[in-house]
């Protein structure tokens, strides 16, 4: 049977959760173009923006002031693990920089375990403002909805600023081909720099976005589960990304509310389907890995390049 | 075409193509083992007695050490041999935990019979992730492991007829005529033997026909095709063996715990063990066995040690993470490697050597002391 469901709150609860996909995605996105590697310290490195904000709201600093030094803290990690790591990699190494990746998300999940003190559970000061917004009959949370506007202004203005900008042309250049991006006088240590802290940024605010509002009015929670190298969110972004066969950023965005949608939606359907909700994730990026994506989004060239 | 090897370490060792040369090496007559074997031989024996002294504590962290070297064995067989990313390891060990407890709790099966139905158990999701290898390269594999192993704990880890429940299965230690191995000392002594037995299984198996089609697919899948090698088969046989060896591995998981619950393997902390097995296989040396046997006694003897106090737990996370991502930088044959060139250093200028070697222990074992009598 099918609840007297409240449509209107599962669907804006959905579109919200795919706008942090969606965010977190373009990012592992911009980074593996860029630099060939699949960021997967992604949700490692958004989680030391959190516990930047943790530990600065707990010194009495205003929540939004913490929440922008904690972005800050979030490019900071990500453009030191290129400088420090990937950049000494050659291209086509790829299990070693792989295991490197794993070992990084190891290293910012730790730091992140040791800064928060192996608390169970840690609470959150919201930093958007609390309280709720009354769409018809059904009462919705105001930071669902400014998570999933947000996300998408942001996404929809990253995509429209990585197609025009100056920057965005030279990322695109080093990511179809770098020897040619290099002899045309373009530097690639510092447009892959400039990758890392973009996608860093990207999944901080993500993770920004969706920890100090888990819990509505009392802000957020963070518990045990969440201070994991992978977290609880890096697959479904994975997915997200794979939609756009990791290589096509627009696809990507798309993927983040297909995955997020159909995550939330899944509530709404009859019993023995519902259930389907914990492993739809795994079915569809199964689904799409065996698809071989990145064959419609990239040449046979690029692909070879980021091998 | 030579291709740059990606685990094969870039000094001391031959390159994988001469060995692939060499001839069969079943065909040599018994020869007398070198003096390297024997000392080889003679350092596991002494590990062995290490925990001795320390009691029934000794013994606890001995057990988990060797149980932690047989999951990393399957990690070595195929990352380490065969070039494919698995980050399921735990799930593979969760398995087979979870069908020695049926076996054992539900149809009162002996531990004996357990533990080949615990490395059975694994081999149908083994050959589905070998299945998905196979037209999976690299990353995507990497991807498709971590999401398979995150299903298995939405679904196979909570079905209660599998996991009996939270409370989940209870297994009692074997006991076999006088000996029983309830106790620490004799459960370690057989966790021991597993290991060994394991270790120079998958040591020979690196140098057997099998062995050195996952090293020539590891190295250039196209040359190894080209050379007569099926490549996919190769594959398949490599998931197959390392989930056996994992599935074996958790059996024995299954006795040390005692009480098998399922939510060690679920999200997020299946993937988390899983990233863990991985990291102390590549910190040991993962090309060779010996090092899933090193890194298991590196990184789970400094955590049990320091588990009682999360905050050095901690610590050795960051410890090893830094490890792992210097090793891969600088010596990608990981412990194995430093000690070969370190033992080729002592035997060129003695002092120099066992000075350094000297500096590392001390540093090591003291700053651990240190730590402990702070704390």
């Amino acid at each position: 049977m099918i609840y007297a469901a409240p449509v209107t709150e599962v669907t804006i609860f959905g579109l919200s959760s795919g706008a942090v996909f969606a965010l977190l995605a373009l990012g592992l996105v911009l980074i593996y173009r860029t630099t060939g590697v699949l960021n997967f310290a992604h949700w490692a490195i958004g989680l030391m923006a959190v516990v930047t904000y943790v530990m600065l709201t707990a010194l009495g600093l205003p929540p939004q002031v913490a929440a922008a030094l904690g972005l800050a803290v979030g490019v900071v990690s990500g453009v030191l693990a290129y400088r420090l790591v990937f950049k000494r990699l050659g291209r086509g190494r790829q299990v070693i920089v792989i295991l490197i990746a794993i070992g990084l998300a190891q290293f910012y999940s730790s730091v992140a375990q040791f800064a928060l003190g192996f608390e169970q559970f840690t609470r959150l000061q919201p930093w958007l403002p609390a309280g709720d917004v009354h769409l018809g009959q059904v009462a919705i949370r105001a930071s669902e909805i400014i998570t999933a506007v947000a996300a998408i202004v942001i996404a929809f203005g990253f995509l429209v600023w990585f197609r025009l900008s100056r920057t965005g042309r030279a990322l695109r250049a080093v990511a179809q081909n770098k020897e040619a991006a290099m002899l045309a006088g373009i530097d690639d240590v510092k447009y892959s720099s400039i990758a890392w802290g973009i996608g860093s940024a990207l999944a901080a605010l993500a993770l920004l976005l969706v920890m100090p509002h888990s819990a509505g009015e009392q802000g957020g929670i963070i518990t045990t589960f969440d201070v994991t190298p992978f977290g609880t969110l890096l697959i479904p972004a994975f997915g997200a990304a794979l939609v756009g066969g990791l290589v096509h950023l627009p696809m990507a965005l798309l993927g983040g509310f297909v995955f997020g949608l159909s995550r939330e939606l899944l509530i709404l359907a009859p019993k023995p389907w519902s259930d389907l909700r914990a492993s739809m994730a795994a079915i569809l990026i199964l689904f799409l890995l065996l698809l071989r994506t990145e064959r419609f989004f990239a040449t046979r060239q690029e692909l070879e390049a980021l091998e | 075409m030579k291709v740059d090897v990606a685990v094969e370490p870039r000094h001391g060792s031959a390159p994988v193509t001469e060995e692939l040369e060499a001839p069969p090496v079943a065909r040599v007559a018994r020869r007398r083992p070198t003096r390297g074997q024997l000392l080889g031989l003679a350092s596991l024996g002494l590990i062995s007695v290490v925990p001795v002294p320390f009691g029934d504590f000794g013994y606890f962290i001995g057990q988990y050490a060797t149980i932690y070297a047989i999951l990393g064995l399957s990690v070595v067989v195929v990352t380490g041999y065969a070039g494919l990313i698995s980050l399921m390891p735990y799930s593979f060990a969760g398995i087979g935990a979870m069908a020695t407890g049926i076996a054992m709790a539900s149809w009162g099966w002996p531990f004996w019979l357990a533990l080949p139905f615990a490395a059975g158990a694994t081999v149908p999701f083994a050959l589905f992730v070998g299945v998905t290898s196979v037209r999976l390269k690299g990353l995507y594999l990497a991807i498709a492991t971590l999401t398979i192993s995150n299903a298995l704990g939405e679904t196979f880890f909570t079905w209660e007829t599998i996991t009996g429940g939270d409370s989940g299965h209870f297994v009692a230690r074997p006991v076999v005529g006088p000996v029983d191995f309830g106790g620490d000392l004799a459960f370690y002594l057989l966790c021991l033997g597993a290991v060994f037995a394991l270790l120079f299984m998958v040591e020979g198996l690196r140098t057997s026909r099998v062995g050195r089609a996952m090293l020539a697919v590891r190295d250039n899948e196209l040359e190894a095709q080209a050379l007569g090698i099926n490549v996919a088969k190769t594959k398949l046989v490599a998931f197959v063996l390392s989930g056996m060896i994992a599935g074996f591995g958790g059996a024995f998981l299954a006795q040390l715990l005692i009480s098998v619950t399922p939510n060690a393997f679920q999200s997020p902390f299946a993937e988390a063990t899983s990233l863990l097995l991985v990291t102390l296989v590549a910190i040991g040396g993962m090309d060779r066995a010996i090092g899933a046997f090193v890194g298991a006694i590196a990184l789970v003897v400094q955590q049990q040690i320091f588990n009682g106090f999360e905050f050095f737990f901690a610590f050795v996370g960051i410890y090893a993470a830094i490890t792992l991502i210097a090793f891969l930088l600088f010596r990608p044959g990981g412990l194995v490697q430093v000690g070969k060139i370190l033992a080729d250093l002592t035997r060129a200028r003695p002092a120099l050597g066992l000075s350094i070697i000297a500096i590392i222990l001390v540093t090591n074992v003291g700053g651990a002391w240190l730590i402990l009598s702070l704390s």
